[in-house]
């Protein structure tokens, strides 16, 4: 048979051992940080001699996510889904409150100030308030990630529905168009671009921030796995627990960079 | 929008009145009840900040947090702006080191906490996740801030010949330094959020500890105190900030 032409025929031709010399090194160049990180904990384990309740090696972690998926999924499909259920409330929430500050000007006066003192506020102290107010459940993890994912999409909705190509509201205005069709066919779409930008900034605390507030309350979820596994000396099972969450947010946050330059592509 | 005088006096006096209003119903909420026993009222809670008795505890608190976030910041700043020069003056190394601060931030806090307390101690735990919290942030900032230069800046010092060192002090550097400017401000909540989790973990002094202390007694008004102070902390340390990223902006954007 021809060889086919094109680039998809060249690594066939090529020296298989060049080639798989090529992927490992294309491996290396983008987790060396990780692959030093990871090695210099195998050889501290090794070297120091601590027990596994005090510093499991790595590769005992790997192995207790191995032999216990089912457990680990379970744990990390509820995490995931407190997460997708608590950003999508807090960017709806943040998204109304930017329309409604973008069409009174009053009530943006009043609510900007105050979202300005919110964003400084350390979201892990609210925890505590939260639990308090809504019960020590899943509606106070939801909260939490509901609470962190709304200044993001107020600030970024907000710009968005300002961010108006030059000339176009006065086009609208002179056209006779109401505020809906104001705000229906220039302004919202307008805010699709930054408001993929606070999906982004979101996702990547969603999932960290549901764990915290999973591991105060233990009751459900990855976080809680980890705080029962702490609790009784599992330290190999509650780092699996942290390596099943980081597999997670590191999957969503790139799932958000990946939508956020679809959308991007499209809307320019 | 407008930018007269007249304008931004009444910007500043519907915000006051935002935030007046705010205050009016948190107290209307905590004296009828309306979100139940876990919200106590406005005066309850400044009660609880203005007894004599409690200011030494406060005190404690305070310095010890305010401590540990300072300690963090400026560890996570050098390490952030370290590894950005690291990946920005040797670029083979610049996939790795994107992939390695995504992957490290991407690791839960609480998941490093146990590590961190057998590395550090407890006390020097807050410090420590609150440095990698600012590391990841000016990591971010650092990176982008030194690829913003301007194309014609860029092709002046070519056209000149500029060695990479002269290219990096007088053109790179100060291109960056809005970006790094405004990381350093972002970075300020994220550094109370890594003290006081890390204080959460047994720390023998701060913030976080009065806050675990206060839940676990049903103390309400003690808790929203305590919540109360991490604020203000968070607050004037984010004004600082701003004044810095204003004057950074105004010279050097």
């Amino acid at each position: 048979m021809e060889p086919e032409q094109g680039v998809t025929a060249e690594p066939i031709d090529a020296n298989p051992l060049r080639w798989l010399y090529s992927i490992f090194a294309r491996f290396v160049a983008r987790f060396w940080g990780v692959i030093i990180i990871l090695g210099a904990w195998q050889a501290w384990v090794l070297i120091s001699g601590y027990n596994a309740i005090v510093l499991p090696p790595p590769l005992s972690v790997l192995h207790q996510v191995a032999t216990n998926l089912g457990l680990f999924a379970f744990a990390g499909l509820q995490t995931l889904a407190v997460a997708i259920i608590g950003t999508v409330i807090g960017m709806l929430l943040g998204s109304v409150a930017a329309i409604l500050a973008w069409y009174s000007r009053l009530f943006s006066g009043l609510l900007t100030p105050l979202a300005l003192i919110f964003t400084a506020v350390p979201a892990v102290a609210l925890v505590p308030v939260i639990a308090r107010l809504l019960g020590y459940d899943i509606r106070t993890v939801i909260a939490i990630v509901a609470v962190i994912s709304f200044f993001p999409s107020f600030v970024f909705t907000g710009s968005g529905l300002r961010a108006l190509p030059p000339g176009s509201a006065d086009l609208f205005r002179v056209n006779g168009a109401s505020t809906w069709m104001q705000l229906r066919y220039l302004a919202l779409p307008a805010a699709v671009p930054h408001w993929m930008v606070a999906l982004r900034l979101g996702a990547a605390s969603a999932v960290l921030s549901a764990i915290i507030a999973e591991f105060a309350m233990g009751t459900s979820g990855l976080g809680s796995v980890f705080s029962e596994a702490r609790d009784s000396f599992d330290m190999t099972r509650a780092l699996g627990a942290s390596l099943v969450a980081t597999i997670i947010s590191v999957i969503g946050f790139l799932l958000a960079i990946s939508a956020e330059r679809i959308v991007r592509d499209r809307w320019d | 929008m407008n930018s007269g005088d007249g304008s931004m006096a009444k910007n500043l006096l519907t915000g006051a009145v935002g935030v007046i209003l705010f205050l009016v119903l948190w107290q209307v909420i905590g004296a009828y009840r309306l979100a139940g026993m876990g919200w106590p009222t406005l005066t309850s809670v400044l009660d609880v900040l203005a007894t004599p008795s409690r200011f030494g505890t406060f005190q404690r608190a305070v310095t010890a947090t305010v401590r540990s976030v300072l300690l963090g910041y400026v560890a996570g700043f050098v390490m952030g702006f370290g590894f950005a020069l690291l990946g920005h003056l040797w670029p083979r190394l610049k996939v790795g080191t994107d992939q390695t601060t995504a992957v490290i931030h991407a690791i839960p806090a609480i998941a490093l906490a146990p590590l961190l307390i057998v590395f550090f101690g407890l006390a020097a735990t807050p410090i420590a996740i609150c440095a990698l919290n600012v590391f990841f942030l000016v990591y971010n900032a650092t990176s982008s801030g030194l690829l913003s230069v301007n194309n014609t800046h860029g092709d002046l010092f070519t056209a000149y010949g500029a060695n990479r060192y002269d290219r990096f002090r007088w053109l790179e550097l100060p291109a960056a330094l809005p970006s790094i400017a405004a990381g350093l401000k972002l970075a300020v909540p994220a550094a109370l959020i890594g003290t006081i989790l890390g204080e959460w973990f047994g720390a023998p002094q701060g913030v976080g500890l009065l806050m675990v202390a206060a839940m676990q007694n049903f103390q309400i008004p003690m808790l929203w105190s305590a919540v109360l102070l991490s604020v203000a902390i968070s607050l004037s340390m984010m004004a600082l900030t701003s004044l810095i990223e204003h004057y950074v902006s105004h010279r050097f954007g």
